[in-house]
């Protein structure tokens, strides 16, 4: 899992284009959005979906959906490994 | 109008009143270079696209001329031009629909050239007027008469751009700050000094 | 030449006035044609199969007589009708300017020049004299290019200037759109309770603005522009741009907010959208003016939209008929402002014309009828 997580956060900084981060420097648990967090906006969620479907073949049809499962690194590797196909 | 600052970036760097700040000759991500160079820190950068990168790069060290009465909240206007508009990003939000099955969001927002105007605003809190045109070449008269425009509406201060950022790699950003005053400012005033770095 | 006076900057302060010209859209390619949709509460947001991305249904505005390079066929659509209704001494003048407002321009060519067909059908079709000014500022682009013009006329260089609002549906900006989630699954209802996006649509209008009356004119009387200074795509939760551009449009008209009759909103039907209007309504004490937005008609028009809506609301001023906000019918904003629940006669001596869009940009102007 700890594996997964570091490959989920370098797609994250690629997808995202956050060049400035390592991937060491997002902590597992804490808030992908926020200014508490990473300060990701709406686009940024938007952009997760895209990144769930490329990669991991997933669906996500209601962005409101998306708060939840996209709130740290550990609630979105959680809903993946749920729901790959 | 009298020019207080002006700027120049291309992919071998970057020149503030003609004078080189930083060199990229040799650089693979030259804009990266010019950011981490700049002293800034501001991650959204890392979002833009590639005009309003070069934009971005060159307003920082504009802004430092803008003098200190001016009320940049509301007396600053943008007027920025190209030829190709948002071409380099349009391709690339393209290819991720086309290409890669999926189109982009965050590469959709950049496919407006006046998405620059936006960043630059953010960025500096200025909630005056701006206007993206869109003209075959560089045309002083339009800056000129798009700067006597915005003064006879009240601004005080201009922040003029001619950024290209095109599919074959050739891009350009010239910036150039204006200040309302008695003084006139010519076409070939401002044609020359484009030149100067166009030919550089 | 000019019955205006010279202020301090040598810019002359005068009359200016506003006629329409053309109309192209789904919904006809007269005036007449479109007053008689927007009294039938016609829509040109029609159901496409296919037209999304992955063949997605998508409601759109489409023109079905169309069916390739839509953006040069529309624009040759209006030529063809602004030769008939304009003489061609006064189109091809050393002092009449053409100002275009799109967009994205021929998205068919968006990887080498997607403006050079329109200089090209403007040189080819009606030989004018001076090469179009294009103003490319996203969804306020039409709003930008009438006050533009109004600069120009300002100069004493220019008689006379055209503004062409123009953009074309395309695959590229419906994918973007949806990957955005900005689209309704039916055709929009803007400012509604039940409001889940926006319909795109396309469509040409032309305007002219002169230092003469023309027929059908009304006056000009002034506009500006303003950055949110928020976010790129996203609305100001506080409408400060709209609040900022609106205020000062007031100022350069010289009038003040309670003389205002009409409000022609931008009102796309995304949630964020209409609800940052309407606060910004409500912060302008504008919240008991009638307001419409006229997407509901024509389906989101981009670049066209600002000329489009303008053109309605000079029929609006003529005909003293405020037109149904059409896809309306519950307040689905936190402050409520004063929708146009049906089309119904009342005198319009003042009106608002407004835009926003992604950049943070918001645009107002402020046209009065002739007395």
């Amino acid at each position: 899992m700890s594996d997964f997580k570091e490959t989920l956060k370098a797609q994250i900084i690629e997808q995202l284009n956050l060049e400035d981060l390592q991937p060491s420097d997002i902590q597992d648990d804490a808030p992908l959005f926020g200014e508490d967090g990473l300060g990701l906006d709406s686009i940024d969620a938007l952009e997760f979906i895209v990144l769930l479907d490329s990669n991991y073949n997933i669906k996500i049809a209601d962005p409101n959906q998306g708060r939840d499962i996209f709130y740290s690194v550990n609630t979105l590797a959680d809903y993946i490994s749920k729901n790959k196909q | 109008m009298r020019i207080l600052a002006h700027s120049y970036i291309q992919p071998n760097g970057i020149w503030l009143n003609q004078t080189c700040v930083k060199s990229t000759v040799g650089e693979e991500n030259w804009l990266k270079a010019i950011y981490q160079n700049s002293g800034v820190e501001y991650p959204k950068f890392y979002k833009m696209d590639d005009l309003s990168k070069m934009s971005f790069l060159s307003s920082e060290l504009l802004r430092k001329f803008i003098p200190a009465e001016i009320d940049q909240e509301n007396e600053l206007a943008l007027i920025f031009a190209n030829h190709s508009t948002s071409q380099l990003t349009d391709t690339k939000f393209h290819d991720s629909y086309a290409v890669q099955g999926n189109p982009s969001p965050s590469l959709f927002v950049y496919t407006l050239p006046n998405i620059l105007t936006g960043e630059l605003c953010i960025r500096n809190k200025w909630y005056g007027e701006n206007c993206f045109y869109i003209s075959e070449q560089f045309d002083a008269a339009l800056f000129i008469d798009q700067i006597q425009f915005a003064f006879n509406h009240g601004n005080s201060c201009c922040l003029c751009g001619w950024v290209e950022a095109k599919t074959d790699g050739s891009h350009e950003c010239f910036l150039f700050l204006v200040l309302l005053s008695e003084e006139k400012l010519d076409i070939n005033t401002l044609n020359n000094l484009y030149k100067t770095y166009k030919n550089e | 030449m000019l019955n205006g006076k010279n202020n301090k900057n040598g810019w002359i302060v005068s009359n200016l006035f506003l006629s329409y010209q053309t109309l192209i859209s789904p919904l006809g390619t007269t005036i007449p044609e479109h007053v008689a949709a927007f009294k039938a509460r016609q829509t040109a947001i029609a159901i496409h199969p296919n037209a999304g991305f992955n063949q997605s249904t998508l409601p759109v505005a489409k023109i079905t007589a169309i069916t390739n390079n839509r953006y040069d066929a529309i624009l040759k659509m209006a030529i063809e009708a602004l030769k008939k209704q304009t003489d061609l001494a006064t189109l091809q003048s050393d002092e009449t300017l053409f100002i275009v407002s799109s967009t994205k321009g021929n998205m068919d060519a968006f990887d080498t020049d997607a403006f050079q067909s329109t200089r090209t059908i403007l040189s080819e079709e009606l030989a004018i004299a001076h090469a179009p000014l294009i103003i490319s500022n996203a969804c306020i682009s039409g709003v930008l290019a009438i006050n533009t013009a109004a600069d120009y006329l300002k100069t004493d260089r220019f008689k006379d200037v055209f503004i062409i609002g123009i953009d074309a549906v395309s695959d590229f900006v419906l994918f973007g759109f949806q990957s955005l989630y900005a689209l309704s699954d039916g055709p929009c209802k803007p400012f509604d309770k039940e409001r889940t996006g926006t319909s795109l649509g396309e469509a040409c209008g032309i305007v002219r603005l002169s230092v003469e009356p023309t027929k059908n004119a009304v006056e000009y009387l002034g506009g500006t522009s303003s950055n949110d200074a928020n976010h790129i795509s996203g609305p100001s939760r506080t409408g400060e741009g709209l609040y900022r551009a609106v205020n000062r449009a007031i100022k350069l008209s010289g009038i003040q907010h309670k003389d205002i009759d009409f409000i022609s909103a931008h009102g796309t039907g995304t949630v964020f959208n209409d609800e940052m209007e309407s606060i910004a309504f409500g912060r302008l004490e504008m919240e008991q003016v009638p307001v419409n937005s006229m997407k509901g008609y024509f389906g989101h028009t981009l670049g066209a939209a600002g000329v489009i809506e303008t053109i309605m609301t000079i029929v609006s001023m003529q005909e003293n008929t405020l037109f149904e906000s059409l896809g309306y019918s519950e307040p689905g904003t936190s402050q409520a402002i004063q929708l146009i629940t049906s089309t119904k006669e009342a005198p319009i001596h003042i009106a608002l014309k407004t835009a926003s869009g992604f950049g943070g940009g918001n645009a107002a102007l402020i046209l009065k009828k002739q007395l």
